[in-house]
């Protein structure tokens, strides 16, 4: 009965959709919260350290507070130089990282596979090493990931000083964390390089908590609320409320998500979906409103042809919010193409277990995940959790 | 070195991902004389633009945002860059801004802007040069919906000021065509009245100075076969020269004809003159009401090199619409055609009622009046 009243309000929401625009009844009215605006710095013409720097803080605030708006300012800012083959080396790895953050992923690695290939200076390639490091990683190319860490490691860019080393093993551990064999080498070497004073401490924090969250160990939950601490990034807090929507502490997921935003229209994406996950399983009066929200924004970034963006937010959406079986095994397949990361195989592999699922659809995932998990060694304590 | 650690620290953030990008949505909606237009912008995009937040306190309200109608109005039109064409080639003109409203979307508070297009005929030649926000984000798409008779059409634009050329006369499907041919004819009370006015005797048999009953179907059958494939012969003959544009008989004329041929076959079952062999005068005036026909499908604003099809389709719209309505009507007088009421009430009285309807008609065609509101 409850998940029927729960339906009403998604009804009514989704016809308020069509509904025809409003007058607002007084000049006082409040219709928009804005965000921080801009510095009013004319845009155009911009010298070049200042078009960086401006697009630079743009693309901070992209990742922090979920608005992709910021990327295209970065890019407007970039224009005179955003469509030339081979731009300045600066531009062209802020180039590759605002492409990574639009999921073009392709086009992100050829900007950084040039500037390694270029004599730009060290600085720019050790941070070129670094974010090529990270998309190999998100794509499951482990092993080009880990050459790229090796260097970083290792000599090349010791000139630099011994943070981008640091770092260079801080990226070795990731890998090995995720790999069954190394968990628990991986697991001494990141407490050890946590105590580092150049060591990217929410990094390293969020690192620990994803490990240990594989490895099945209750010190998740406080490695991700220090790594939080360092750094609330939406990332981190989305990871945290997964950790307690595993252990259905809905009303603690909840009030993690609103921590951060209490209006959902304000809420980024991954938030509002745990959110949704939430209010659903504990019968919350919104349950409805929220998922309709989603709904409605899943639709709106498909009309304006962003589908496969929100792969990975669609078939979690398909499994915990709004269950249906075909298209969650259809998103989550169309996000492994994308992203391989746990969270990612994770998302497949309950997809693909789905009673109402395709079967030709389930037995090709399943293959996949096999295969993946024998090419690479991925271990994840979620999945025996899960079943 | 910093600077580089900074940024580091960037890259854990990973692949959170968040609202959408910025949209704008456009709605237009072509009809016989000209399309409306609907567009949508974030008060976020136009507050980044125009600096909408007066009093700079990270809000916006309905006051600030109206207050600035003029400017939001002409950020939208330029960065539409929206021309339009008739059917006959010339230019439409927009009319004024409609008073500005507010629409929520998933993602925040929009701006709605909406206004005519006036054509002198079918608006036609549609041309976007879509740049809204392209200095400020290239990301930025418009979402535009295009409606018509013939359905939805959606397009993205990115907003590169490249002419994205539409033609809505061409997105006419023949379905539709035939469905505007249905309606035509069940909408279009004087063609129906033309018709009934002749059927409304074909149940019974004239003896003398009196009406009685049919006894057979099969002459009845026949008579009503006759009058409605003349009237159908004749109405596509005529349909078609106006169509390709060989005849073109003045509007005025035609419709005031085709009133005046309601009230003679009205009047024809009053004080019958012609009895037998009334194809002969149905052919005559459906020679006419075909001319009526063609300003209908015209109005659809069709590209005169694929005339054919549709003009076909909008044909055969019109016999199915026709036929419904002769079937559902002979039905029902074959019924009650024994009935004694049927000679003095309803094909006496009913003749009368559409004769003074179809007077009014004429009179207010004839001399340009008002009279009926039909």
């Amino acid at each position: 009965m409850r998940r029927l009243l729960g339906l009403i309000p998604l009804l009514l929401l989704s016809l308020r959709g069509l509904a025809s625009p409003f007058t607002p009844q007084s000049d006082d009215e409040a219709l928009e919260q804005l965000p921080r605006r801009l510095a009013t710095a004319p845009r155009q013409g911009l010298a070049l350290p200042q078009a960086l720097a401006l697009a630079q803080a743009a693309l901070q605030r992209a990742r922090q507070e979920g608005d992709p708006r910021e990327l295209g300012q970065a890019q407007a800012l970039l224009a005179p130089w955003w469509r030339l083959p081979s731009p300045p080396p600066a531009v062209r790895l802020l180039r590759a990282s605002i492409l990574q953050t639009q999921h073009r992923f392709d086009a992100a690695l050829q900007d950084l596979d040039a500037l390694l290939a270029s004599s730009a200076p060290l600085a720019l390639r050790a941070q070129a090493e670094l974010t090529r490091a990270a998309v190999l990683q998100l794509r499951g190319r482990w092993a080009e990931a880990r050459g790229a860490c090796t260097r970083l490691a290792g000599l090349s860019y010791a000139a630099l000083g011994s943070g981008v080393q640091v770092h260079g093993r801080v990226c070795l551990a990731e890998l090995d964390s995720l790999q069954g064999h190394g968990e628990a080498d991986a697991a001494a070497a990141l407490a050890q390089l946590a105590r580092y004073p150049q060591a990217p401490t929410g990094w390293v924090r969020l690192l620990r908590a994803e490990l240990a969250e594989r490895r099945g160990l209750p010190e998740a939950e406080a490695l991700y609320a220090q790594a939080l601490q360092a750094e609330p990034s939406i990332y981190t807090r989305a990871a945290l409320a997964d950790w307690l929507l595993a252990r259905r502490r809905w009303a603690d997921a909840a009030a993690l998500v609103l921590a951060h935003e209490v209006e959902l229209t304000r809420l980024p994406d991954a938030l509002l979906l745990r959110l949704a996950i939430a209010w659903r399983a504990s019968g919350h009066a919104r349950a409805g409103e929220a998922a309709a929200q989603l709904h409605e924004r899943f639709e709106a970034a498909a009309l304006r042809g962003d589908g496969s963006a929100h792969a990975r937010e669609r078939a979690r959406y398909a499994l915990d919010v709004r269950p249906d079986a075909r298209e969650a095994l259809q998103q989550a397949i169309a996000n492994w193409a994308l992203q391989r990361e746990p969270a990612d195989a994770l998302l497949l592999w309950r997809a693909a277990r789905l009673p109402g699922a395709p079967k030709p659809l389930a037995a090709q995932a399943r293959q996949a995940i096999e295969q993946f998990r024998r090419e690479t060694g991925l271990n994840d304590a979620r999945w025996s959790a899960a079943s | 070195m910093k600077r580089i650690l900074l940024m580091l620290m960037l890259l854990c953030a990973g692949a959170a991902q968040a609202h959408k990008a910025s949209d704008a949505y456009l709605i237009l909606e072509a009809d016989a004389t000209g399309l409306s237009q609907r567009v949508d912008i974030a008060l976020r995009d136009l507050d980044r633009e125009l600096q909408l937040d007066a009093n700079a306190d990270g809000q916006l309200s309905w006051g600030e945002v109206r207050a600035r109608t003029h400017e939001i109005d002409q950020l939208a039109q330029q960065g539409l860059g929206l021309v339009l064409r008739d059917a006959d080639g010339s230019s439409c003109t927009p009319q004024a801004l409609a008073p500005l409203q507010i629409e929520s979307r998933s993602d925040g508070r929009y701006a709605v802007l909406q206004r005519r297009w006036q054509c002198q005929a079918a608006a036609q030649d549609l041309t976007l040069s879509y740049r809204l926000f392209a200095d400020s984000d290239p990301t930025h798409r418009g979402v535009l919906s295009l409606r018509g008779p013939a359905g939805d059409q959606t397009l993205v634009l990115p907003p590169d000021g490249e002419a994205a050329q539409l033609r809505l006369g061409a997105a006419h499907s023949l379905l539709s065509v035939l469905r505007d041919g249905v309606h035509h004819i069940w909408i279009g009370l004087d063609h129906i009245l033309f018709l009934l006015s002749l059927l409304l005797p074909a149940v019974l048999v004239r003896e003398g100075t009196h009406w009685r009953p049919a006894t057979h179907l099969k002459p009845v059958l026949l008579e009503v076969l006759g009058v409605v494939s003349a009237f159908t012969l004749a109405h596509s003959i005529t349909l078609a020269l106006a169509a390709f544009d060989i005849l073109n008989p003045p509007s005025r004329w035609v419709e005031s004809l085709i009133a005046a041929s309601v009230l003679v076959a009205a009047l024809n079952n009053l004080w019958p003159l012609l009895l037998h062999g009334r194809w002969r005068l149905t052919f005559a005036f459906g020679l006419v009401h075909g001319f009526g026909f063609a300003s209908a499908l015209k109005e659809l604003g069709l590209q005169r090199e694929a005339l054919a099809g549709p003009l076909l389709m909008f044909n055969l719209g019109v016999e199915l619409g026709q036929l419904a309505v002769v079937t559902a009507f002979m039905g029902l007088v074959w019924g009650l055609r024994q009935r004694s009421f049927y000679p003095r009430w309803l094909l006496g009285g009913g003749s009368a009622l559409i004769a003074l309807l179809a007077l009014g008609w004429l009179l207010e065609r004839l001399f340009d009046l008002q009279l009926l509101g039909l």
